[in-house]
């Protein structure tokens, strides 16, 4: 498991990540479009729903979700430098960024429910629900994703660079669906 | 499972083995790409339920379209009775491959049994909802709209029994250091699993993308089963192919 020694151009862990994550970007911007379609029917009603929405508290996620990123790109980083100890501590800190990513949301699902803003409350707030959800389940999978990679990082006879750069791969991922999720949910006018 | 193992390997022994595998296992996968094209063919062509029909229907509308489509439906159906029990096939070699794989058998136990208990909501039911509707003519439009809707619900909304499918097949490949499966299936079965979830807002909505005809609940889930499937199909093949005769798979 030299893999770190390689100058020619190669992909970083598991090429089966790679079709996944592909893939994936292929739904969501399926998912993406449909939402495009159906805010193009009623933009007053999008518009007027968007409004409930806190960008502040988005923006918050986003940098957290962005700290995460940046964190376990840094621990890729000591995985190829054999600092393992580092590496560990690193992507311990990206699952607490997503932890913290979970319970926001949560709060905020709960305060827009709690205001009469559910899934049923029209096409806005399906989307709404339905968006961030299928993220979240995810940022789910993400943390069990982190586990395995903190797993591997604490066992003296693995620490596998590519299973670091696999978990490094989906995470930025996810983190990439809600930068899009961020711009088309909250943003857009 | 044993005496065919023992078949195979007497098979072996006589000489007769061409390209990897074994006749029965080769019987066993080509029941899958002729299910799966028959089961296509009945479902869009005769029994219309793909493209599902509007959940947003008035029981006179429902009963218009039973009037209309009772030929092919009783057809469809009476057809998909006869090769439904072919799926058997289809999972019992998934199973076979999962049993190969190193990791307990229970994953491979749980998978047929998953797939059991999600026959009946994913298929039997909207066949016999929708059977037993046409079957006498002149029915109250309102019974007819509830074999509709039962129909419909269970087919389209038919999810927890296939998450757990999806779930123990993908923990299976990941956890397996023999690789019978490429790690990238797994992460289909993912994708499987998301549409899955995607598709309990059946329950709530009548129209838009998370009703039982929706862009997001029917068409992306069944887009992503067809690549699904055909993703297994092959996979099959090459696990068949390359799998060594008289190799011994744990009970």
């Amino acid at each position: 498991m030299t893999a770190e020694r390689e100058t020619a151009a190669r992909l970083p862990g598991d090429p089966g990540m790679w079709v996944f994550v592909l893939g994936d970007l292929a739904f969501f911007s399926a998912y993406f479009v449909i939402f495009m379609v159906h805010r193009g029917r009623e933009p007053e009603l999008f518009a007027a729903a968007q409004r409930h929405l806190s960008p502040a508290v988005a923006v918050a996620t986003t940098l957290l979700l962005l700290t995460g990123s940046w964190l376990i790109a840094l621990a890729v980083q000591a995985s190829r430098a054999g600092e393992h100890r580092r590496a560990l501590r690193l992507t311990a800190g990206t699952l607490l960024t997503g932890v913290l990513f979970m319970l926001v949301k949560a709060g905020e699902w709960a305060w827009e429910a709690s205001h009469g803003r559910t899934f049923a409350s029209g096409d806005f707030f399906m989307f709404y629900y339905l968006l961030t959800g299928v993220h979240l389940f995810h940022m789910l999978l993400g943390l069990v994703v982190l586990g395995v990679v903190l797993r591997e990082l604490r066992a003296p006879g693995l620490r596998r660079t590519a299973v670091v750069e696999t978990g490094a791969t989906y995470w930025h991922m996810v983190d990439l669906l809600w930068i899009v999720i961020f711009v088309l949910v909250y943003l857009m006018r | 499972m044993s005496g065919a193992a023992a078949a195979r390997t007497a098979a072996d022994a006589s000489g007769g083995r061409r390209r990897g595998g074994a006749v029965d296992l080769w019987i066993c996968w080509w029941v899958l790409p002729v299910f799966y094209v028959l089961f296509g063919l009945i479902f869009v062509l005769l029994a219309r339920v793909i493209p599902p029909p509007r959940p947003d229907r008035s029981p006179e509308e429902v009963a218009a379209f039973f009037h209309d489509h009772a030929a092919t439906i009783r057809i469809g159906f009476a057809a998909l009775m006869v090769v439904i029990g072919f799926t058997g096939v289809a999972n019992g070699l998934v199973a076979h491959q999962m049993k190969r794989m190193a990791v307990s058998p229970v994953f491979a136990y749980a998978y047929i049994a998953a797939l059991a208990v999600g026959a009946l909501p994913g298929c039997l039911m909207a066949a016999f909802c929708f059977l037993a509707a046409v079957f006498r003519p002149g029915r109250d439009p309102h019974v007819l709209a509830l074999l509709y809707d039962i129909g419909l619900l269970t087919f389209v909304g038919s999810l927890g029994c296939f998450t757990t499918q999806y779930l123990v097949l993908a923990l299976a490949i990941l956890l397996d250091r023999r690789r019978i499966f490429p790690t990238w299936m797994a992460y289909v079965c993912v994708w499987q699993i998301v549409t899955e979830l995607l598709a309990a807002p059946v329950f709530v909505f009548k129209d838009g993308p998370l009703a039982w005809d929706g862009s997001i609940s029917f068409y992306m889930g069944t887009v992503i089963f067809g690549i699904y499937e055909v993703c297994i199909i092959v996979l099959l093949f090459k696990a068949v192919r390359d799998q060594p005769p008289g190799e011994p798979v744990q009970d």
